[in-house]
């Protein structure tokens, strides 16, 4: 329950709000075609300093892994599911398995980082991921 | 083309990641800089390949690419250790992009 703390909770909406951006950019960048549209150009390059901004204010206090995972996976599950909404695009069920299966695939790269991101200074690498992993298996069970 | 476009947005973003993390929290002030024009550059290329792929196709192999490109980074560059569950990861990026080629959308 400490994980409601409103610090945590707010570091979490940040994070969110982070991914949220990061579906507006993808989406205009796209819309921008190749930045020859004004609006849509400076809309990309306002979500993308909302987006920098946002999710370096949120990985203070996630854990880096963690919260790339999370920002990425709505990032790139939001820009497939609003792409074909938005513009001229339409995605067949074994193409959104594809997708699907790349989306899975950032998540999972990222989290697969987490287990070396806690090695403690000075411990032989091997040593540093022993503990990293042996202590999520425990914040797991 | 689109390809060669995703490669070099691809390359800056790899240098965004990078960068961003040695700007810590955008204080040191160099590393910010490279950070924005890295990304600027690479958000530029990104929408040139964009002509070509869907908006949610083209964004999501360019995002995976730079993940797998930043965690082979890691382990030649900076000692981290390729493990199994980082090769699953790389594996099913890589047979869902080549899918995605295959099934007509990139």
């Amino acid at each position: 329950m400490s994980d409601t703390s409103p610090s945590s909770a707010n570091s979490w909406l940040t994070l969110l709000l982070a991914g949220g951006f990061e579906v507006g950019y993808a989406l205009s960048v796209g819309g921008s075609h190749g930045f020859t549209r004004l609006t849509w150009s400076l809309v990309a390059v306002a979500f993308f300093l909302l987006t920098l901004w946002a999710l370096s204010a949120a990985l203070r206090t996630i854990d880096v892994a963690l919260g790339y995972a999370v920002w990425a996976g709505i990032g790139s599950a939001g820009a497939a599911l609003l792409g074909p909404v938005l513009f001229d695009e339409t995605l067949t069920t074994g193409q959104a398995l594809w997708l699907g299966l790349i989306i899975v695939g950032v998540v999972w790269l990222k989290l697969a980082d987490r287990q070396q991101g806690g090695g403690e200074p000075g411990a032989v690498p091997q040593d540093g991921q022993e503990a990293a992993s042996a202590r999520r298996e425990t914040q797991g069970a | 083309m689109q390809w060669l476009y995703l490669a070099i947005a691809d390359i800056f973003e790899i240098t965004v990641a990078i960068a961003a993390g040695k700007a810590e929290g955008f204080k040191n002030r160099t590393w910010t800089v490279v950070t924005l024009v890295s990304g600027a550059i690479g958000t530029y290329f990104l929408s040139k390949a964009l002509l070509t792929f869907d908006v949610g196709v083209g964004y999501a192999i360019w995002t995976s690419i730079a993940g797998v490109g930043i965690t082979l980074l890691g382990a030649l560059l900076f000692g981290q250790r390729l493990n199994w569950r980082k090769a699953l990861g790389i594996l099913a990026i890589i047979v869902g992009v080549v899918g995605l080629q295959l099934s007509g959308a990139a």
